[in-house]
């Protein structure tokens, strides 16, 4: 059974075109990322699908509901925000409990809602305390019980991690994934992190300007992206793209490699500088200038003792680099 | 380090606290303590004497004066309890209705409601006298246009509708205050709250009750202590609208216009500023009970949020 089903969704903001011919399906039981450059319309695409924004045209399908004019509450929705937006006057039981509460529910189904997902979330210790007197990774929790205990069909976190601090987002990220497997619920996740989107996504979703760009599971996206945006735009250091440096590209084209699959070799094609050189210990990122004039990143693995301003030669796999046309469209190499 | 700081004094401490320290105290604390000072003696052939509590004993033994002193009091607990349940109310409304994103024209109606605020309590006064003056005012007639000329009473000359009446033209005149105060409030209330509490089913009149209300409790708060140190000293309204005397018969008398009768003395009346002093040290208690009860009472009770 599919979980949502969007079919030919737009919207605008009076002229503004935000998001454009948006088709999508999810599964039952699928986490589905959605991924882009920040006013690319992918929170707009989440609050559509909550129902805190209205699609201007299309329909938005949840199970098997078409629920356009249905009230967020009444979707079988939950929403996690990124500024977790609990309700600061009530304590941690209160705000879990108050959707429930709103609903009518009896006393015990609550009590047994809130306890359950306060078992699962950590929360025992916090029940009577107010949002203030929470750190933030606690918050976080919260909201998520919040989400929780209204037992929905379709989660939907929009930036959950982007307010916590690199080693409590990494926490998060794994409990996220963990609480997925726990629940087998679907849920939709928006990230500008492409991090978060490939450690957690069944499927991705790359939007710009509000349009799908691409959709597949983290390594197809990863093995094999369609337009150049993609390519660039999952992987860390992100894929080098030259157009002069690499002998036998066509005129017109660009040829993408990825950092980690260009190495030191003698007999390497690209000929260049050493600019920067960044260790982390587990790898090691050269900056090199090219005899061409263009910058690229090579990734290293393990430790290496190449100095800055060190002449090197890089060589690579062919069947390792992605070819873009005029257009940024992925193509086959062309003999030049 | 340390000794170096012990062996300088730090002069420019003062010298920065001075001006605020000087003009405060030349202007409220010194007037407050000569007031109170003040209450403890008495003229007799013109010679000022001490005369201790004496001018309280007559305040609140003298059958006259506690008479009067007490139907003053009153009269402003009613004052200010009209305000309380009109007042405020209308103004945390017309708040929330202004804060309502699909109402057009809210900056407008903002302005229109803010602006009896800034008028002076003379032009308020004599235009309320004269819009509901039974001989030319608008009032009977435009009661009359709706057919419900049988409601209309000459409002300000009886004594059981004339308080209440002034009360509700202050009312009038300052719902702005509270109205503004609490805007401010609900704006500041994040969108993300509101629209987890859509996602929880939590809309319209259940969202104003279950999650604005409660984040806006403090600002109430702090609207209904300066209502009520602001109605404890009113007297302009009631002078400008009903002359010193406070009438008919001292019905809209409160500690203001008491105060100034005695202090400054009004047609027969001579003034007599020790008694005068000793009102105003009175009202100077009642406010700072007042106040008291708020500030450990109420206040702490409250939370106040962080967004």
């Amino acid at each position: 059974m599919t979980a949502l089903k969007l079919e030919n969704v737009n919207k605008s903001f009076g002229p503004v075109h935000v998001l454009k011919d948006i088709n999508l399906t999810v599964e039952e039981g699928e986490f589905v990322v959605f991924v882009g450059p920040s006013g690319c319309g992918k929170s707009t695409l989440l609050r559509v699908i909550a129902g805190l924004e209205d699609a201007s045209s299309g329909t938005v399908q949840i199970g098997d509901d078409i629920v356009n004019d249905v009230p967020p509450a009444k979707r079988g929705i939950a929403m996690v925000f990124q500024s977790y937006a609990l309700y600061p006057h009530l304590t941690v039981k209160g705000n879990m409990g108050l959707g429930l509460k709103q609903e009518g529910q009896p006393k015990s189904v609550i009590e047994e809602r809130v306890d359950k997902a306060s078992k699962m979330l950590d929360l025992d210790d916090y029940l009577t305390r107010r949002p203030a007197e929470l750190s933030g990774g606690q918050r976080q929790r919260v909201a998520i019980g919040r989400a929780i205990v209204r037992d929905p069909k379709l989660f939907l976190f929009d930036e959950p991690l982007s307010n916590l601090d690199a080693a409590l987002r990494m926490n998060t990220r794994v409990e996220i994934a963990a609480l997925h497997r726990t629940l087998s619920a679907s849920m939709i996740y928006v990230t500008h992190d492409q991090i978060e989107a490939m450690t957690l996504a069944d499927k991705i979703v790359v939007l710009r300007d509000g349009r799908i760009e691409q959709i597949g599971s983290p390594m197809e996206l990863y093995n094999n992206p369609a337009n150049r945006f993609v390519a660039g735009f999952l992987g860390s250091p992100s894929m080098n793209f030259l157009v002069r440096s690499v002998p036998g590209v066509a005129p017109g084209q660009t040829i993408g490699i990825r950092p980690e699959y260009l190495g030191l070799r003698a007999d390497g094609q690209i000929a260049g500088q050493v600019t920067h050189v960044e260790r982390l210990g587990g790898d090691t990122n050269l900056l090199v200038r090219t005899e061409q004039g263009e910058t690229l990143t090579v990734r290293l693995f393990g430790q290496n003792d190449t100095q800055v301003g060190a002449d090197v030669r890089l060589g690579f796999d062919p069947q390792m680099a992605f070819y873009f046309d005029e257009t940024d469209h992925r193509v086959l190499p062309k003999a030049a | 380090m340390a000794h170096t700081t012990k062996q300088k004094p730090r002069y420019h401490i003062a010298v920065f606290l001075a001006p605020a320290v000087i003009v405060y105290t030349a202007v409220m604390i010194y007037p407050l303590f000569n007031t109170l000072r003040l209450a403890l003696f008495t003229e007799i052939d013109q010679q000022r004497v001490w005369v201790g509590l004496q001018n309280f004993r007559t305040l609140f033994g003298d059958a006259i004066w506690s008479d009067q002193f007490w139907n003053a009091l009153g009269n402003n607990a009613w004052f200010f309890l009209i305000h309380m349940l009109v007042q405020n109310p209308i103004g945390v409304a017309l708040a929330a209705i202004l804060s309502s994103p699909r109402l057009r024209f809210s900056a407008f109606y903002r302005t229109a409601i803010f602006i009896p605020t800034i008028l002076s309590f003379v032009i308020v006064g004599f235009a309320w006298k004269l819009i509901l003056s039974p001989i030319w005012g608008i009032a009977p007639d435009m009661l009359d246009a709706i057919g419900l000329k049988f409601l209309y009473a000459p409002w300000l000359g009886k004594e059981e509708y004339a308080l209440t009446t002034l009360s509700l033209v202050s009312v009038w005149q300052y719902v702005g205050i509270p109205m503004m105060l609490i805007y401010a409030a609900l704006l500041s209330i994040p969108d993300e709250i509101l629209e987890a509490g859509e996602c929880d089913g939590i809309t319209g009149m259940s969202a104003f009750f279950k999650i604005k209300l409660p984040l806006i409790l403090p600002s109430i708060g702090i609207i209904s202590i300066l209502t009520f140190v602001a109605n404890f000293n009113a007297f302009d309204l009631i002078y400008a609208a009903q002359g010193a005397l406070a009438g008919p018969d001292f019905s809209t008398d409160i500690l203001g216009t008491f105060m100034y009768r005695t202090f400054f003395g009004f047609q027969l009346q001579l003034g007599d500023p020790h008694m005068g002093s000793a009102i105003a040290s009175a009202m100077f208690g009642v406010i700072l009970i007042g106040v008291c009860i708020y500030l450990f009472g109420i206040q702490r009770r409250l939370r106040s949020y962080q967004f």
